[in-house]
């Protein structure tokens, strides 16, 4: 067992919004510690190629990066100076406690056994950012079928492209930037697939100002996709993905403000990849382990509620970037600059915080944060999605339920919320937990009484005692220090270890129970 | 009016260097046979470049699975690695000589390693020499996938 590291603040999460907290607790005078799951910082927007792997990067930097190069260059200097230590490569499972917290952190997937790592906080930033959002399809479990950040990821990290023909599709602006990001780098995109109508944007001027910059970035990207001559098809969805073994075209046509389809614009995009997305759903598992409210955001996924300094209702934990509510890298880094400064001050370092920097943060927190609901309100997620979707398309993709066996329990089984559900059917309840599916179970359950009843259940559906899957190995070598005498009875909440006769390198709390060793016939 | 769909380049284009030989380039194996890899990729972007867009399949129906949220969210992208399977193939870095297996199901029992080598050291898993490997299919829906950016 590895000791305890003690430390004035934890980061969680090494994007924008995590390495600018970091920077500025530690140039305030904490002792701080930034934990990031990936092998090198910047979260998914200023992802790159590990250090030393530069070779992979495409493309020239795009001036966007100064921001996070400036941070980066304080990051550096701040740990040479050994005030900031970051731990890359490392994903915190488990947060609890109050000031100090204990958090339980994990490596990679490759030693599953490996011991777990504790560290006890005095306050916590949280800046665990957000993943693609999905609403299912047919065919959407296809091999090439893809989000939009799974397409990034892989060129931005590895430079490699995802296909030789690519169809981007879903809804809201982060649709151009994948397309952007694979012509920069050779790619081929055969269309963008919009589903809502972008110039109803311009329509809300005022509430485009903050976002001038970020306009900007779209009007350039638009531009890219004109030069390359890319398909873009607005008001247009992907009906389904259609291919052998893997994907080989999508349908799509054209939809009413609905969604419905117009009848005869159907048509077929032969691609050998779809990369798909909906907008983006905050990861707000710590958050919710430490019993931080969380309320429903502008886009109808999950946000951490926060105060004008960052505070997420729990003394001493703050969160700051996607986490409390989606809204772009630039508003991501200004909250982490809030939230860092606010967690130094709850330490007592208040004079090293400069009071009208902080204030002008917050106004352009306020400002970009306005500007990302009027994106939100331009590019809603299909609301008439449940209504239409094929009962013999797949929910859940990890326990391979349908939508019938979904409705089957609502109208048949009387489940009337996601839990319900995931108990009959097991949707949700399969290797990432319900992250992917989560969204689109609820909807298929009964509308909710109110909309307090709906952000309960939505958060009922996202408790997860172990945010990434840990091994039962590392669980049951864990005898280090346990949670603080104040914390009586919150050992680790860990999947139970009877019935599983074999050893099993990872588990998660809901463990499979069918030990299938090949395919069905 | 609609474009005509245009169907997707037959081949890919050659990497402006030889796979497998520069010094940050190595290779690693998939069912044993080699795949060249350049230091920095992630076990996906590696597969994916080979041409490989699946390398798991489900648990129940046997379904083809391969990269899908990319960012260590979703666990679609499981393989076995160094003879320990669930392993995410988007968050995992491939390192040289890495033993890369296609998975089925579970990922339980471990198949037999090709060489005599490698698999079902360390995690012991019972009886992991029963299943010989059949992993062929899942490997096999390679076709046309990824493509090395040239640089």
């Amino acid at each position: 067992m590895t000791g305890v590291r003690r430390v004035d603040v934890a980061v969680i999460g090494g994007g924008p919004a995590g390495v600018a907290a970091a920077v500025t607790a530690a140039e305030a005078g904490a002792g701080v510690v930034l934990v990031d799951g990936a092998p090198r910082l910047g979260g998914q927007y200023y992802r790159r190629p590990p250090a030393g792997s530069e070779q992979l990067s495409r493309g020239r930097r795009r001036h966007r990066w100064r921001a996070f190069d400036g941070l980066e260059a304080r990051l550096e200097e701040l740990v040479a100076a050994g005030r900031l230590q970051v731990l890359p490569g490392t994903t915190v499972w488990s947060a609890e406690g109050g000031s100090p917290f204990l958090l339980r952190t994990r490596g990679g997937d490759r030693d599953p056994l490996a011991p777990v790592g504790l560290l006890r906080a005095r306050t916590v930033v949280l800046a665990t950012g957000a993943h693609d959002r999905q609403l299912p399809f047919p065919g959407w479990d296809l091999p090439g079928v893809m989000t939009g950040g799974a397409a990034q990821a892989l060129v931005k990290g590895s430079g490699v492209l995802p296909g030789q023909a690519v169809v981007v599709a879903g809804t809201g602006p982060f649709l151009l930037a994948v397309a952007a990001t694979l012509l920069r780098a050779g790619g081929r995109v055969v269309a963008v697939v919009e589903a809502n109508t972008p110039h109803r944007l311009l329509t809300r001027p005022s509430e485009l100002l903050p976002g001038l910059g970020r306009s900007g970035q779209l009007a350039g990207f638009a531009a890219l996709l004109v030069r390359h001559r890319v398909r873009y098809l607005a008001r247009h969805r992907v009906l389904r993905a259609v291919g052998g073994d893997a994907v080989g075209a999508v349908v799509v046509a054209r939809v009413d403000g609905q969604g419905r389809v117009r009848s005869g614009t159907e048509r077929e995009l032969a691609c050998d990849v779809l990369a798909v997305g909906q907008g983006f759903v905050p990861q707000t598992d710590l958050a919710v382990q430490l019993g931080c409210p969380v309320g429903t955001g502008t886009d109808g996924g999950p946000a951490v509620t926060v105060d004008d300094l960052q505070q997420a209702g729990v003394p001493g934990v703050f969160a700051a970037g996607e986490s409390t509510g989606v809204g772009g890298a630039e508003l991501a880094l200004v909250e982490g600059l809030v939230a860092g400064a606010a967690a130094a001050r709850r330490l007592g370092l208040a004079p090293a915080v400069d009071q009208d920097l902080l204030r002008r943060r917050q106004r352009r927190v306020a400002g970009l944060r306005r500007f990302a609901d009027a994106l939100h309100r331009t590019f809603p997620a299909d609301p008439g999605w449940a209504q239409r979707v094929d009962d013999a398309t797949l929910i859940c993709r990890c326990e391979e339920v349908t939508a019938g066996r979904v409705r089957e329990a609502v109208t048949g089984l009387g489940a009337a919320d996601p839990r319900t559900v995931k108990l009959l059917t097991r949707a949700g309840m399969g290797w990432c937990q319900g992250r992917i599916c989560a969204e689109a179970v609820d909807r298929l359950c009964p509308p909710p009484p109110d909309p307090a009843a709906g952000t309960a259940r939505m958060l009922s559906a996202a408790k997860r005692p172990l945010a990434v899957p840990v091994g039962l190995g590392a669980l049951a070598a864990m005898d280090g220090p346990g949670p603080d005498p104040g914390h009586p009875g919150a050992g680790p909440a860990g999947p139970s270890a009877g019935g599983s006769p074999g050893p099993r390198p990872l588990s998660t709390p809901d463990q499979p129970r069918r030990d299938q060793e090949g395919p069905t016939p | 009016m609609p474009p005509e769909p245009m169907p997707p380049e037959p081949t890919p284009p050659e990497p402006t260097t030889p796979p497998g030989t520069g010094p940050e380039e190595f290779q690693v194996r998939l069912d044993g046979r080699p795949v060249p890899a350049r230091a920095g990729q992630t076990v996906a972007a590696v597969l994916l470049a080979a041409g490989v867009r699946s390398w798991r399949t489900t648990r129940q129906a046997g379904r083809p699975r391969g990269l899908f949220c990319g960012i260590g969210v979703c666990f679609d992208c499981l393989v076995t690695v160094g003879g320990t399977p669930n392993v995410r193939a988007c968050v995992t870095l491939a390192e040289p000589g890495d033993d890369i297996r296609t998975q089925q199901g579970t990922g339980w029992p471990l198949p037999v390693p090709a060489s005599g080598t490698g698999a079902a050291a360390g995690t012991g898993a019972a009886g992991g020499t029963e299943k010989a490997a059949g992993t062929e299919k899942a490997a096999g829906t390679a076709a046309a996938g990824g493509t090395e950016v040239a640089r």
